[in-house]
């Protein structure tokens, strides 16, 4: 029987609009998550294929020998496309003159991810080619070209071989941020071996590329050998380009968090709305009981009604968040260049697992106890049913959230922390909505007749009052904290990819050509950055002790020769984070090393560091190590020496300008001018970067809508709870000569206070809770936002006044015998 | 041919006790009762004096601190809540004071409910018929909110004698209602019983219905004493 009347019931109670904001807090769960995770997905799949570009793959394997053969066999096993490439540095000569190139030898499926880009001619503008030169050839970078004054077709010496220019290489996708000495040269694999260069102890770093499905992937990671690691790098996306790694990392932390909030939010109205409907429906409960039904029966009612309400709003919200995905995408599709990868599988299961999650553990625990309802209860309608298992379904419930909060999180940090301010301010907001409600009985003794009536309801439903609060208080704590984490994080990655920050960069300027590449410069209206000297040097030993670069993957890096700079103040975008940094006056020799570089080869302050520089050797202790800010685009350095060691003739300079793309046509003159300057472009990383935030910062505005959407649920769900009530209690008082107006108005003052102290708890909360996101996880500078304390209670009053006063509409229009009549006195 | 007759309903030294607080607060002491299937009875005294409670204690809604039940012979009190509620799905119907319907469900749908919960045949066209019997047929698909106070207890008389029960409680059925509507809703209740010979237990303080039952029971002070002048 009970299906059918179950059936009913629910048909019933949902045109009575009972079982509406149930649904609708649920549709919102599935909805925000299924949508979230799909977006999410897609957009990650998207970004990371176009990020990829910068590896040329979607993994790179790295070492200093080949890897193995077997492993290359094994990941084609694995469907996965692969190539190979061997990077090095060599002198090249033509007939008459020399210059250091930096070569890659590269098999013929190269780039994986990505593009290279040629021309015919030196100043030309490149075009894609899916070409690899061919055995025998090579393709230079316009440098080369000019530097010894070649045309394409001449023939280059690299070691042994000769290998005729066929092409100009102007544009290759792995250059990435890294900043080359030398111009790139690109040859076949093939050829390397007649190179002869590859002598043992030369710097070689040989590569193997993979690209292919993520599972595939990860399938070929989990078979690579057990330590493989102290010979060879494993790259992703993340790993080999740090500015787009973080800013990937922190859209995705944001987007989770996001996510996670609206769950939060959204089982906070499902448990709500769940417990009024549970609330109404005790006298119908009665009802049935008196005329036969057994708790089994209730039981098997309620739960069937839940379970058809449940089947039905699951399949609506997951057409629903596959269109809001899909309008998001068309939104964007200005933006995306690339074909979107198919959605996979997991944010449907996802969504749909939430929200059965969301309808067990907060609406069931209330609509099981029903079966508690005695039958007295028709004849004696106050008689409060004592529940038995209301602690234990309670229980379950919060297990169930704490399951949700760290499935969503994926990481223990993240939901350590949400979790940590939840339970932190609550029990705070608890003891101090009791406080505040004190204090407004005793303000309200002298106050005027509407607030004397507002603010003794709010006293008289104390209990219910500071549950109202903390719900407010919590829903607007979790809604401004992501509103602030919102800006800091858009403002951090405009921060990084500021208008006119630099998009050239110039290498190899030696000291005597400076002034006139300057002037050159300043002549065409360019504003050049600061100069670094820069050179090149090796780590040989540690305190006394010679490194063997064969011994170790960290004795290899450590002793690998790499850019220095030197430097009497901190340069921009540094920060000490252990030892002292030289005194920029009076500085004593010294060593300056970043942090990670540090810790990844396992040097501590005071170590005494044998570098060596050309025929100079210096025995520096180390004295500082730096944080640096790998996100902006400013040439950063592992190693700073402090100044006086080194001579500024010793060295050329890094320096770096901004040309906006009208002005593009400049530069071919600068290269003729000056044949032995390297400029590097990196416009088209900015501007790729650029979009890529772009497309972020629309993506996390989504969620924020969205979670803006579960807050006002949430707000109403907790309105509407006392709803019954407060119709029963105004009823009460218009029936006995209350105006219309002074009804109102203590109202408006109920909700204008509730609004008021919950905003300030939220801002408490939030002030809370940012700090600890924008440090622990963001890892962005602490600051507070005194705006929250503005924005919380102005908030928290015109949200409050608005929905109360729309959702209790009926307790002052309704004619006060029918509400006496409905809601009984 | 009286005393041919089953005993439906019968209570032995019942009593009601409650708590509040330190103090006990006894309702009903040393209830003896015995009523005959197809009798009506009616259960009067002033209000407060703890008819209503009996009434509970009665229909098995309510369980009694002392003394039995016994429901077709059978210990009805000290069943179980959910098999009383079974068995009341097998024989005993209510009319409240102030109906209980249920306000979701239309006039139709709460007429099925005792015939569902029974599992009975075809509920709905019972339920129909039962509703045109009380003169309500045009008006299955309203709710209650769009019924009279009249029409919803003509309703919870559908709803109760649809369910042919042996036997229907009935708690001050005319108390929410004018006099003319309440004397209707009395014609139709006793033209109802008198049709399915149920036996009726009727609680009010008005002696004009009391009047209409075939004897009627005094509730004074938590005891039960025969009513003086009942007419025969
Ligand atoms: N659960 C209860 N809690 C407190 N008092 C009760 C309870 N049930 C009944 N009473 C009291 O017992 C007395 C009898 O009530 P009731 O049976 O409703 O009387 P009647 O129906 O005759 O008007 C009343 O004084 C009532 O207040
Ligand atoms: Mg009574």
């Amino acid at each position: 029987m009970s299906r059918g009347l179950a059936q009913r019931m629910l048909r019933r109670h949902w045109r009575g609009g009972e079982l509406r904001l149930l649904a609708a807090a649920l549709l919102l769960a599935i909805t925000t998550v299924t949508g979230i995770s799909l977006f999410v997905d897609r957009l990650e799949r998207a970004l990371v294929l176009e990020a990829s570009a910068f590896l040329a793959a979607d993994r790179r394997i790295e070492g200093r020998e080949a890897p193995p053969e077997a492993w290359e066999a094994e990941a084609q096993a694995l469907g996965l496309a692969t190539a190979r490439t061997v990077g090095f540095t060599s002198m090249a000569f033509s007939d008459l003159d020399a210059l250091l190139v930096s070569v890659q030898a590269v098999s013929p499926n190269y780039p994986l991810r990505g593009a290279l880009k040629t021309a015919g001619d030196p100043l030309a503008a490149g075009a894609v080619t899916r070409d690899t030169p061919a055995p025998g050839t090579l393709w230079a970078a316009p440098r080369v070209l000019l530097s010894l004054g070649l045309e394409v077709g001449a023939t280059l010496d690299l070691g042994a071989v000769s290998l005729r220019i066929d092409r100009v290489l102007t544009d290759t996708p792995d250059q990435g941020g890294n900043f080359l000495l030398a111009p790139r040269v690109l040859m076949a694999l093939s050829d390397v071996a007649k190179t002869q260069v590859l002598r043992p102890g030369a710097r070689v770093e040989h590569a193997l590329l993979l690209a292919g499905p993520e599972s595939a992937l990860g399938a070929f990671e989990a078979q690579l050998p057990e330590g493989f690691d102290a010979r060879f790098d494993l790259e992703d996306v993340r790993t080999g380009n740090r500015s787009l790694g973080r800013a990937l990392d922190r859209a995705e932390r944001f987007l989770r968090l996001g996510g996670l909030m609206a769950v939060l939010l959204a089982s906070l109205a499902v448990a709500l709305a769940a417990a009024r409907y549970a609330a109404q429906q005790a006298d119908a409960v009665a009802v049935m009981k008196t005329l036969g039904a057994t708790s089994g029966t209730i039981r098997r009612l309620y739960l069937g009604q839940l379970f058809q309400l449940g089947a039905l709003v699951t399949v609506l919200a997951l057409g629903l968040a596959y269109g809001v995905q899909a309008a998001l995408f068309k939104l964007l599709a200005a933006y995306v260049p690339v074909a979107l990868p198919a959605p996979g599988w997991v944010p449907w299961v996802l969504g749909t697992l939430t929200g059965w999650l969301c309808l067990l553990a907060f609406a069931l625990p209330p609509l099981l106890e029903l079966e508690t309802v005695t039958p007295v209860r028709v004849l004696r309608r106050d008689l409060a049913q004592a529940s038995r298992k209301g602690p234990l379904y309670r229980g379950l419930g919060l297990l169930a959230l704490l399951g949700l909060l760290f499935a969503y999180a994926g990481s223990f940090e993240l939901a350590g922390w949400v979790l940590l301010g939840l339970g932190g301010t609550s029990a705070f907001f608890a003891a101090l909505a009791f406080v505040l409600l004190r204090s407004g009985r005793v303000l309200g003794m002298q106050a005027g007749r509407a607030w004397r009536l507002g603010l003794a309801a709010l006293s008289r439903r104390q209990g219910a009052s500071i549950v109202q609060m903390l719900v407010f208080g919590t829903a607007l704590m979790l809604l401004l904290t992501l509103t602030v984490l919102r800006s800091s994080l858009l403002d951090s990655w405009r921060a990084q990819l500021p208008e006119g920050a630099p998009n050239h960069f110039v290498l190899n300027l030696d000291s005597e050509e400076r002034p006139a590449f300057q002037q050159a410069l300043e002549a065409q209206g360019v504003v050049p950055q600061p100069a670094f000297p820069m050179t090149r040097g090796r780590i040989t030993a540690v305190n006394g002790a010679v490194l063997d670069p064969k011994a170790s993957r960290a004795a290899a890096r450590l002793t690998e020769e790499r850019n220095l700079s030197w430097s009497g103040p901190l340069p921009e975008g540094n920060e000490v984070v252990a030892g002292q940094w030289w005194d920029e006056l009076a500085p004593v020799p010294g060593l300056s090393l970043e942090a990670d570089f540090a810790a990844g080869v396992g040097l501590t302050l005071g170590d005494r560091v044998t570098l060596e520089v050309g025929d100079q050797r210096f025995d520096l202790p180390l004295v500082a190590l730096r944080r640096v800010a790998w996100d902006s685009l400013r040439p950063n350095f592992f190693l700073l020496l402090s100044p006086g060691l080194l001579e500024d003739r010793d060295a050329t300079y890094l320096t770096s300008f901004f040309l906006s793309p009208e002005r593009q046509s400049t530069l071919p003159t600068l290269l003729r001018t000056f044949p032995s300057v390297s400029i590097i472009a990196v416009d088209g990383l900015i501007a790729q970067l650029q979009q890529i935030v772009a497309r972020v910062s629309i993506a996390v505005e989504v969620v924020l809508f969205l979670v803006l959407g579960a807050g006002a649920l949430v707000l109403l769900a907790s309105i509407q709870s006392t709803m019954d009530e407060r119709l029963r209690e105004y009823g009460l008082l218009r029936a006995l000569g209350g105006s219309r107006q002074r009804l109102q108005g203590a109202l408006v003052v109920e909700f204008a206070t509730l609004g008021v102290f919950s905003g300030m708890l939220a801002a408490l909360g939030a002030e809370l809770m940012i700090w600890a996101m924008e440090t622990q996880l963001f890892g962005l500078p602490a600051q507070s936002h005194g705006i929250l304390w503005f924005l919380g209670p102005v908030l928290g009053v015109s949200l409050v006044l608005t929905l109360g006063l729309l959702a209790t509409r009926k307790v002052v229009s309704v004619p006060p015998l029918t509400v006496l009549r409905e809601h009984g006195a | 041919m009286e005393l041919d007759r089953p005993v439906i309903l019968s209570a032995q030294r019942l009593g009601k006790r409650l708590a509040l607080g330190d103090e006990q607060l006894s309702i009903l002491t040393g209830i003896d009762l015995e009523i005959k299937a197809g009798d009506s009875v009616a259960l009067v005294g002033a209000s407060g004096s703890g008819k209503t409670t009996l009434l509970g204690l009665l229909a098995g809604l309510d369980t009694p601190t002392e003394g039995t039940v016994y429901f077709a012979g059978q210990p009805f009190s000290s069943e179980s809540e959910d098999r009383r509620a079974a068995l009341r799905a097998e024989g005993i119907a209510f009319v409240f004071q102030n109906f209980q319907l249920l306000g979701a469900l239309t006039a139709l749908e709460n007429v099925m409910i005792p015939l569902e919960l029974a599992g009975r045949e075809t509920p709905e066209a019972l339920a129909r018929s039962y509703l045109e019997r009380v003169g309500l047929g045009d008006r299955a698909r309203h709710t209650p909110r769009q019924l009279s106070g009249g029409e919803q207890q003509r309703v919870a008389l559908a709803r109760a004698f649809a369910a042919q029960p042996k036997l229907l409680f009935a708690d001050e059925p005319t108390g929410n209602l004018d006099q003319a509507t309440g004397q209707r809703i009395a014609d139709l209740l006793f033209e109802l019983n008198a049709e399915a010979e149920t036996t009726l237990v009727l609680v009010t303080h008005d002696p004009a219905l009391a009047a209409r039952c075939d004897r009627a029971l005094r509730v004074e002070a938590g005891q039960l004493h025969p009513e003086q002048d009942s007419t025969s």
